[in-house]
């Protein structure tokens, strides 16, 4: 709390910081500088001595000076200048024009007489040409006797990187002290400093890593040749190549919003409105395509109906099938997204109290009656709400369509190949904004629009009595259905384990091992890197996500809101985006990570850190904040609390957060295309290259090794947290 | 277990809550005064939402005064955060810690505070003595009854040996009958331990069977400060006199003041001599007479101040309740020893008169 004695301590402490701040890094810069003065020196010295012999040709010696040395500007005089007999030689005439004036007597009087001496001489101040700072130096030419100067040679020397490199250590220098002052004023003022410096960490974490990477995405695409423009976005909007990007990606994601939320209705109606037999299964085998990695899909479906596949190519001898493009794209996303609209429409169905339908059946409705009476309007809000899920979704997939498009254009893969294949890196960062676009008026609409309309009824208690919703016959063509496509699933999946043991898919189907020994040969390294660098950063992601959520949900401090917000928004941009803003950002110092493992860990830490935050805010929210409140009266601190009594109560959630951390990185691809390097590899990129030569079987192995990851990870999840499931129930008894 | 005791005191100190969404200020706690003496057990008393419960969390330190101060022992502890002060609370919903045993619920303070295992053992087995718990140190706390529950509670913020005990409505979540029993196990452990002990309730018998005082608040500001005897006997307004136990209230007028301080005054016409009265009451002033149920007579018409008709009747056994509905509302009139007596039936039209010298003028509201 802020008294006095604390604020005049708080005071003191700073200043002497801030003074033995200056000090280190006025003497640091001081040093540099004198360093690039004797380089200087030594090279204009240099330059000079190397001047040809004849007075005469001075002036096309000097003209030339420039090819040979990059970013410096000449100019020569002939004898000491402002001296007798001295008279321009040649060279930049820019230079010439600043030697005379006015303002710049004194100085040229003492530079003259620097050179009359034979000494270097080199301007107190920088001086500046066209925007760029230059350093300026007058160096003498020495006679045949070295005893006076016969010539004088004036010198810019380009000294925007010292610049740059000043403003670099003082920005640090501030950078330093703000978050100094920060700490200092939080373990002085804070009755909580833990929880204050956790606040201060996860802030420095997202404005680093969210607001300063997209700030730096935006900004590039509003400037042109360092002056504030709209050409980017003038050239984006008005080429036909990207304007069709955009309308591709938004038809696909209509066509495939509109089929997966049918599937996903039907699929949800029968698990929770009828009395279908093997709804557990049915349910886990839709999950599959969720979690399971990209490209598996997209490859399998290559494998089926491709140019070689064993559908297309194979039974039905089609010879100029072509899967690529919008319907084979539809397909594969709607196969990978319906799930999300099963899932969705499963939770609105169970909350509507199924006793509402009851009524209408005892009423003597009939049962298409009361569905399109009472079932539909109740659950047409969570219908929507599931459409621009999914609509969302396939916007910001990359995977399926870089694989699949051909040449069907979205915006992800466009964006991706502007910023890779043409290294346009501002026409990549302004596609992928708008990709932001769709979304974000899908993601509002939801907000605004979804969960005002919704009137569904939510009893707490799920309803027990189920009655059946369909009759017989429409039952058996629900189940049909529900049958054909869970077939279609697992089919898929086969088929990926079998591109595993063919020899070469569509040629010659021999049995064989040799590709599971080549791909894990080949793909190894990116193996052992990918699980490293998921290993690192789930670890990381688990806690501070659990932190963030104790903060968000139990301290109220200034902000709270933004910071909320800012660890959200990777959520709810496109991988695409992120990739793009990351390299932008962190190519230069102070934050060089590109090409860095750190990168890549960084980039998987926020981008899970939001599903953590979800599951650790709702966890939190069950156990009484009173638990907390003893063991702080009890004397512990919150450091303390944490680690005794939050993180073992919200085990699971902490878990199952750990648990997709390192899932979701391991079958990341979207953001890390852009961040992975030689060193730093990934395996779904190993994928994608495997399977962009052609070389199915390698890709298949690699997808089934992943498949098989992710299922055990998930395995060993359920494991771990039935173990604590006995928590749970206590945790809400009380 | 000793414990040094020491004294509370609040001083001038006042919470504001800001609502995040409406920006309205709640005024939770008003400029409360009072201290608490060391070994003493005070209760804040008062309807619910009166903010009781506020000012024992700014004592435990987890809410900040708005302004003011709050000392325990010498130290102002207003700032300091709960894990700074040596202040135990008992919580209305007692905060067990689900994962853990009795054993570690009780220990968790003591490992904390990094005692030796052989330490933490021997404080925890007393305590839970104590508290009647030491069968079931190794239970779930989610597998202990209710009462159970709140024992451990306690036994948790004792084991500490805090220098004060903060209770908030620790019986609220019992049935009646266990209730009582704890009531009475509180008030042991807190004389025997003579530890110091503010106790949050909205139950007025609760309040006056436990505390050595009682501070009556309404809507954040303290009515009154006393003993149980004083807010019952000579509360300062009708509000206090209402919360703390059955009254009836007459209009009167105040004539004056007598030199042993009875007050004369007039009300239903007649002349009383009331057995005290209201500092600051002045002559004139708008006033009325409380009479507590045992205060109360049956009497003949001409020395009634009020009368109506008997509604119901109630057999205690050493004495009767009378509940008679008059004009300005229903009347609860007690008589003690009733064998012998005449008892109105239902539905008789009685007169009420006044034991003139246990009644008490107050100022009207
Ligand atoms: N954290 C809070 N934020 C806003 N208002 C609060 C908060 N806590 C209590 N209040 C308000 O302060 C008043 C007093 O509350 P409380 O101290 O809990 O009353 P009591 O314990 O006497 O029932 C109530 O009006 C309550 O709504
Ligand atoms: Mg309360």
């Amino acid at each position: 709390m802020f008294t006095k004695k604390k604020l005049i301590v708080f005071a003191i402490v700073c200043a002497i910081f801030a003074a033995g701040e200056y000090w280190i890094f006025s003497t640091i810069q001081a040093s540099f500088e004198k360093n690039a003065a004797k380089e200087i020196t030594a090279l204009a010295r240099a330059i000079a001595a190397s001047a040809p012999e004849n007075n005469e040709s001075l002036a096309s010696w000097t003209e030339q000076l420039p090819s040979t040395y990059h970013g410096y500007r000449f100019f020569a005089f002939k004898g000491v200048p402002g001296e007798e007999g001295s008279e321009p030689a040649g060279g930049d005439s820019a230079l010439s024009e600043l030697w005379k004036l006015p303002s710049n007597a004194d100085i040229a009087a003492k530079a003259a007489e620097s050179v009359s001496y034979l000494e270097v001489f080199r301007w107190p101040s920088r001086v500046t040409f066209a925007g760029v700072p230059y350093t300026l130096i007058i160096a003498p030419v020495p006679d045949a006797e070295g005893s006076s100067a016969r010539a004088a040679l004036l010198i810019a020397a380009d000294a925007s990187g010292y610049v740059a490199f000043g403003r670099l250590v003082q920005t640090l220098a501030v950078v330093t002290f703000v978050l100094f002052a920060l700490g200092f004023g939080i373990a002085t003022f804070s009755r909580d400093p833990i929880s204050g410096y956790a606040i201060l960490v996860l802030a420095a974490v997202v404005v680093a890593f969210v607001a300063y990477p997209l700030f730096e995405a935006v900004r590039l695409t509003l400037i042109k040749q360092g002056r504030f423009s709209f050409d980017v976005w003038k050239t984006i909007l008005s080429n036909r190549q990207y304007l069709q990007a955009l309308w591709g990606s938004i038809q696909l994601g209509i066509v495939t919003a509109t089929i997966s939320t049918f599937i996903g209705f039907m699929y949800a109606f029968a698990v929770a409105r009828t009395s279908m037999k093997g709804k557990k299964l049915v349910t886990a085998l839709a999950t599959m395509p969720v979690i399971s990695p990209p490209f598996s899909l997209t490859l399998s479906i290559i494998l089926l109906f491709g140019k070689n596949g064993i559908i297309t190519k194979q039974w039905l001898g089609l010879q100029n099938f072509n899967i690529y493009g919008l319907g084979g794209l539809a397909l594969v996303q709607t196969i990978s997204m319906f799930p999300i609209a099963f899932l969705t429409m499963q939770g609105v169905l169970q909350a509507i109290d199924s006793t509402l339908e009851d009524a209408s059946l005892d009423l003597n409705a009939s049962r298409w009656h009361t569905f399109s009476h009472v079932t539909l309007p109740l659950a047409a809000p969570g219908l929507l709400s599931s459409w621009l899920l999914v609509f969302t979704n396939s916007l910001a997939d990359f995977a399926n369509p870089l694989l699949l498009s051909g040449s069907y254009r979205v915006l992800s893969v466009e964006s991706y190949i502007e910023v890779t294949g043409m290294s346009r890196l501002n026409n990549g960062a302004a596609l992928s904004l708008l990709l932001l676009l769709p979304t974000l008026t899908a993601f509002l609409v939801q907000r605004r629009w979804v969960s005002r309309k919704s009137f569904v009824v939510v009893t707490g208690k799920p309803s027990t009595r189920l009655s059946d919703l369909a009759a017989p016959g429409a039952r058996r063509a629900l189940t049909g259905f529900v049958v054909v496509v869970s077939g279609l699933i697992v089919a898929l999946y086969l088929t990926i384990v079998a591109g595993c043991f063919v020899k070469n898919w569509g040629i010659d189907y021999t049995f064989t091992l040799v590709n599971i020994h080549e791909a894990l040969t080949r793909g190894k390294q990116a193996l052992i890197s990918t699980i490293t660098l998921a290993g690192i950063a789930t670890p990381i992601a688990g806690v501070l996500s659990m932190v963030a959520a104790v903060i968000l949900v139990r301290k109220k401090f200034p902000g709270k809101r933004i910071l909320e917000s800012l660890i959200m928004t990777p959520f709810a941009i496109p991988g695409t985006l992120v990739g793009i803003s990351f390299i932008l950002a962190f190519n230069k110092p102070p934050l060089l990570l590109v090409g860095t493992g750190a990168i890549l860990v960084i980039n998987y830490v926020i981008r899970e850190l939001p599903v953590g935050l979800e599951g650790g805010v709702a966890a939190l929210r069950q156990i009484d904040p009173s638990i907390e409140e003893a063991a702080a009266d009890l004397g512990a601190d919150q450091a303390t609390i944490f680690r005794t009594i939050i993180l073992p109560l919200i085990r699971p959630a902490f878990i199952s957060s750990m648990s997709y951390t390192f899932v979701r990185s391991m079958t990341a691809v979207s953001a890390i295309i852009f961040l992975i390097s030689a060193r730093w590899y990934h395996i779904t990129i190993q994928i994608y290259n495997f399977s962009e030569n052609l070389r199915f079987g390698l890709a298949s192995v690699l997808a089934t090794t992943l498949i098989i990851i992710v299922l055990a990870v998930f395995g060993l999840m359920r494991l771990l947290i039935r173990q604590s499931e006995f928590l749970e129930k206590t945790v809400t008894a009380q | 277990m000793a414990t040094k005791s020491v004294p509370v005191t609040l001083s001038h100190v006042t919470k504001i809550f800001k609502d995040p969404t409406s920006k309205a200020e709640v005024h939770a706690v008003e400029d409360a005064n009072f201290d608490v003496r060391s070994g003493e057990l005070v209760t804040l008393l008062g309807p619910s939402g009166c903010g009781k419960t506020t000012t024992l969390r700014m004592i435990g330190g987890f809410e900040l005064p708005t302004k003011g101060k709050i000392l325990i022992g010498d130290t102002d502890v207003t700032y300091l955060p709960p894990n700074g002060r040596q202040t135990a609370t008992v919580f209305q919903s007692y905060g067990l810690f689900p994962h853990m045993d009795v054993f570690d619920n009780v220990a968790y303070g003591l490992k904390i505070r990094k005692l030796s295992h052989t330490e933490i053992e021997n404080r925890v087995r007393t305590v839970l003595e104590l508290v009647g718990l030491a069968e079931l140190a190794h239970r779930a706390p989610g597998r202990l009854s209710g009462g159970q529950q709140q024992r451990v509670a306690l036994a948790r913020s004792l084991v500490v040996e805090p220098q004060v005990l903060l209770l908030d409505e620790p019986l609220s979540n019992l049935d009646a009958l266990l209730r009582e029993q704890m009531r009475v196990e509180i008030r042991r452990i807190q004389k025997s331990l003579g530890i110091t002990a503010i106790y949050v309730t909205h139950d007025r018998i609760e309040a006056m069977s436990l505390s050595d005082r009682v501070i009556v608040m309404r809507n954040g500001v303290i009515q009154q400060i006393g003993t149980p005897g004083d807010i019952y006997e000579r509360p300062v307004s009708m509000f206090v006199a209402g919360f703390v136990g059955k009254v009836a209230f007459f209009p009167a007028q105040l004539e004056g003041i007598e030199a042993g301080g009875r007050a004369i005054c007039t009300v239903g016409g007649k002349r009383v001599r009331a057995g005290s009265a209201a500092e600051g009451l002045g002559t004139g002033s708008p006033a009325v007479i409380m009479a507590r149920p045992e205060s109360l007579r049956l009497v003949e018409k001409e020395d009634a101040i009020s009368s109506g008709t008997v509604t119901a009747r109630v057999y205690l056994g050493s004495s009767v309740e009378i509940y008679v509905k008059t004009e300005t509302g229903e009347i609860l009139v007690q008589i003690d020893d009733p064998s012998g007596k005449a008892i109105p039936s239902e539905g008789e039209a009685v007169w009420i008169g006044l034991n003139e010298a246990l009644v008490r003028v107050l100022p009207a509201e």
